[in-house]
């Protein structure tokens, strides 16, 4: 048979249908990736070590329920030390290494989402949950595959406003340390604060590690503050703040925002230092792990944790920075299984566009009812108290949704 | 006025621990010419060992009762319902935990001597003779072991440690303003600054000490003078060891322990180079100013400036005077 133009553009076609269509089966992977940067290590190293655990149980629990449309997932964990840049490299480098498969990634902080954030673009698209709360992230046009696993650290203020409203309170201080996290919900809340009918007498920024306790707690007695809102700690400060004013003998009532409200943190405070967290409240997105009645998703996390992680203090309570994870990876999760359950490619776009309509979705308990995404966060949360003598924080208003 | 006091005391409380971690420094720095970048690992470390003795060794299960709490009968029936903040209240607290506070602080200074003598025996003294700069590098390798190692041994919790002196609030009216004073923090400026005096002290008064400033001068020298110049070594880095470990355990006692105590070094640097590097007394004015100075712009302009204004100062001192405040000029001779 001789090769002429036309048999040979023939031939070719044929040949391109045929080696093309397993390129399309071949857009189903055996596995799907979704890769993490916890700062396993670093100023946050406490949380991060709490955090790191929860994706061993995410990777059990997802895929004995049949991964996404069957297909397991598999989680890549590596340490960024907290420092954003880490976390870019750690992105790059799954990007490179899982290529297509990789279809999330999760990030330890504002810093590195937002320093990811342009990477995330075409064929590197990839949708990114993380550990911040910070307003600017809520912004679909700007973000358009990041999304928050709650509110936002404005949203977090406007309900402890508002609950400062609804107990009387009249004079407010904000103390905040000197980063991006702590500066987030400032200008904000103080507008906020005005169109409650509630005075700013103080805003005071502190170093986020080794404060000089003293002149702060110095400020606040001079402040004539009623409430005090911290933010933007994690382990230290807020708790040295508190018991500062606590032996100035202080009136003031103290609220924090979620990365203040680990029990862990206050039981250890409480051990070592007497009862003095005593009236602590502060706003928080999800139910606590103990008060898992309604909450039929934690009670499957209870059971896993007694099975993975026997004889670990993980085995009995998962710390409040470990759910706001799983929340994280919950959220990823539906996005994905939406998009296969479509009929769809689990590109960026696709997920996206899943994971910014999900509506009256039931998270099983992590909420105090069907949540929605709304600017890809979830606003709703409630005020808990923390009670020393049985190192609980417990309700103390209902769930309120901004 | 009243305010004005309050807030310059409060700098001079925090000034008083900046001149405790840096008296570290200028120690090594003067014996050996050796920049220590990794001496708030070191402190890290004291409080460490601290948070070890004080808070883990007492509340293992073999450790005696009143290791972790005395409370004699005559205490119990005294605190009765003592309000928690009460001074007499903060002073039983601290007598029921002054067994783990000695054992934290006699096990901090001995194991931080033993870690102190450990670097220099193993890392410093086979590199005696070299550049100095290769000394420095191994300080700044130094940085990353001690830390990664800190986390290996007492993993990244964070946690708490018992004041070294009874926390009781202290207030009193003064030009019309009532001035608060937290009592630990006034012992622990008045420990630092009698640790700070017995060092200058030491090094002028006495032998070793003289013996150090005679390194310091010139090694050549002093090794023909009869001076064992590896053993002012190893003792400089013993002092700055031992001073690390109370800086650490007063630092703990302020912020906690965790990972990040290391970073304070990093800051004190500033403030040794304002001072000169070989210069107690220069160090000790450097430390007070940046203290003061951080104190009152918190009060006056707020967090953000309270982290720029006395650094700027420090750069400005340092185009003024490029040796530091009190540092000695050093002549090169061609």
């Amino acid at each position: 048979m001789t090769m002429n133009r036309r048999s040979f553009l023939a031939t070719t076609a044929a040949a391109t249908a045929i080696t093309g269509t397993p390129m399309i089966l071949r857009a189903q992977p055996k596995e799907y990736v979704l890769g993490a940067s916890l700062p396993l290590t670093g100023p946050f190293a406490t949380a991060g070590q709490l955090v790191a655990p929860a994706f061993a149980m995410a990777a059990k629990l997802f895929n004995d329920e049949g991964g996404i449309a069957g297909t397991p997932i598999r989680f890549v964990t590596e340490d960024s030390g907290y420092v954003p840049q880490n976390a870019l490299n750690n992105y790059q480098r799954a990007l490179a290494s899982e290529g297509k498969n990789m279809i999330g990634y999760f990030a330890d902080s504002t810093g590195a989402m937002k320093l990811i954030a342009p990477e995330l673009k075409g064929e590197n698209a990839r949708i990114m949950g993380s550990t911040s709360f910070a307003s600017e992230l809520a912004d679909p046009a700007t973000h358009p595959y990041q999304y928050l696993s709650g509110p936002t650290y404005q949203s977090q203020f406007d309900i402890l406003l508002q609950n400062i409203k609804n107990e009387g309170g009249q004079k407010v201080a904000f103390i905040f340390s000197n980063t991006e996290f702590g500066r987030d919900p400032i200008e904000h809340g103080r507008k906020r604060a005005e169109e409650l009918g509630l005075e700013v007498v103080l805003e005071e920024s502190t170093k986020a590690e080794g404060a000089d306790i003293p002149t702060h707690v110095t400020k606040l007695a001079q402040s004539g503050a009623d409430h005090c809102i911290l933010q933007g700690y994690v382990t230290g400060v807020w708790p040295q703040l508190i018991g500062g004013a606590r032996q100035f003998g202080l009136p003031v009532k103290f609220k924090g925002t979620f990365w203040g409200m680990e029990k862990l943190i206050a039981d250890r405070i409480t051990a070592e230092a007497g009862p003095f967290l005593a009236g602590y409240e502060g706003v928080m997105p999800y139910r606590y792990f103990y008060d898992r009645e309604d909450a039929p998703r934690y009670q499957q996390y209870a059971e896993l944790s007694k099975a993975m992680f026997a004889g670990t203090p993980l085995e009995n309570y998962m710390s409040t920075w470990a759910i706001q994870t799983m929340c994280g990876l919950e959220i990823a999760m539906k996005a994905f299984r939406d998009t296969a359950e479509a009929g769809q490619e689990l590109t960026a776009d696709n997920i996206a566009e899943n994971l910014a309509g999900i509506s009256d979705w039931d998270s099983g308990g992590f909420f105090g009812g069907p949540v929605s995404m709304e600017n890809n966060a979830i606003g709703t949360g409630r005020v808990y108290g923390y009670n020393p003598e049985d190192g609980l924080f417990t309700p103390k208003s209902d769930w309120f949704t901004v | 006025m009243g305010q004005f006091v309050q807030f310059a005391i409060n700098g001079l409380m925090a000034g008083a621990i900046y001149a405790l971690i840096a008296v570290g420094i200028v120690s090594v720095y003067k014996a050996t010419k050796v920049v220590n970048f990794a001496h708030g690992y070191l402190i890290m470390f004291g409080a460490y060992f601290y948070f070890t003795f004080a808070v883990i060794v007492p509340g293992q299960p073999w450790a005696p009762t009143w290791l972790a709490s005395w409370q004699p009968a005559w205490m119990i029936e005294m605190k009765g319902d003592l309000p928690m903040f009460s001074p007499v209240a903060a002073v039983l607290d601290w007598v029921a935990n002054l067994p783990r506070i000695l054992l934290g602080l006699a096990g901090a200074l001995v194991c931080n001597a033993i870690l102190g003598r450990i670097i220099e025996r193993v890392l410093m003294r086979p590199l005696m003779g070299q550049s100095i700069f290769a000394m420095i590098m191994v300080t700044v390798g130094l940085i990353s072991i001690l830390s990664g190692a800190a986390q290996l041994i007492w993993t990244a919790d964070a946690a708490s440690v018992p004041y070294i002196a009874p926390n009781m609030p202290i207030r009193f009216e003064l030009f019309g303003t009532m001035i608060f004073l937290f009592g630990t923090d006034l012992v622990n400026m008045f420990v630092a600054l009698l640790l700070f005096g017995g060092i200058v002290a030491f090094v002028k008064f006495t032998k070793g000490g003289i013996a150090i400033r005679a390194t310091a001068e010139d090694q050549s020298t002093a090794y023909s003078m009869g001076i064992s110049v590896p053993k002012v070594f190893s003792r400089a880095w013993v002092l700055a060891s031992t001073t690390g470990a109370i800086a650490g355990a007063i630092l703990a006692t302020r912020n906690g322990i965790s990972p990040s105590l290391g970073l304070f070094g990093f800051s004190v640097l500033a403030i040794v180079l304002m001072g000169g590097l070989d210069s107690y007394v220069g160090v000790l004015i450097a430390a007070m100013v940046v203290g003061v100075l951080e104190a009152m712009t918190q009060w006056k302009m707020g967090g953000g400036w309270a982290e720029i204004v006395p650094y700027v100062t420090v750069l400005v001192v340092l185009v003024w005077r490029p040796h530091g405040l009190m540092g000695q000029k050093e002549v090169e001779r061609i």
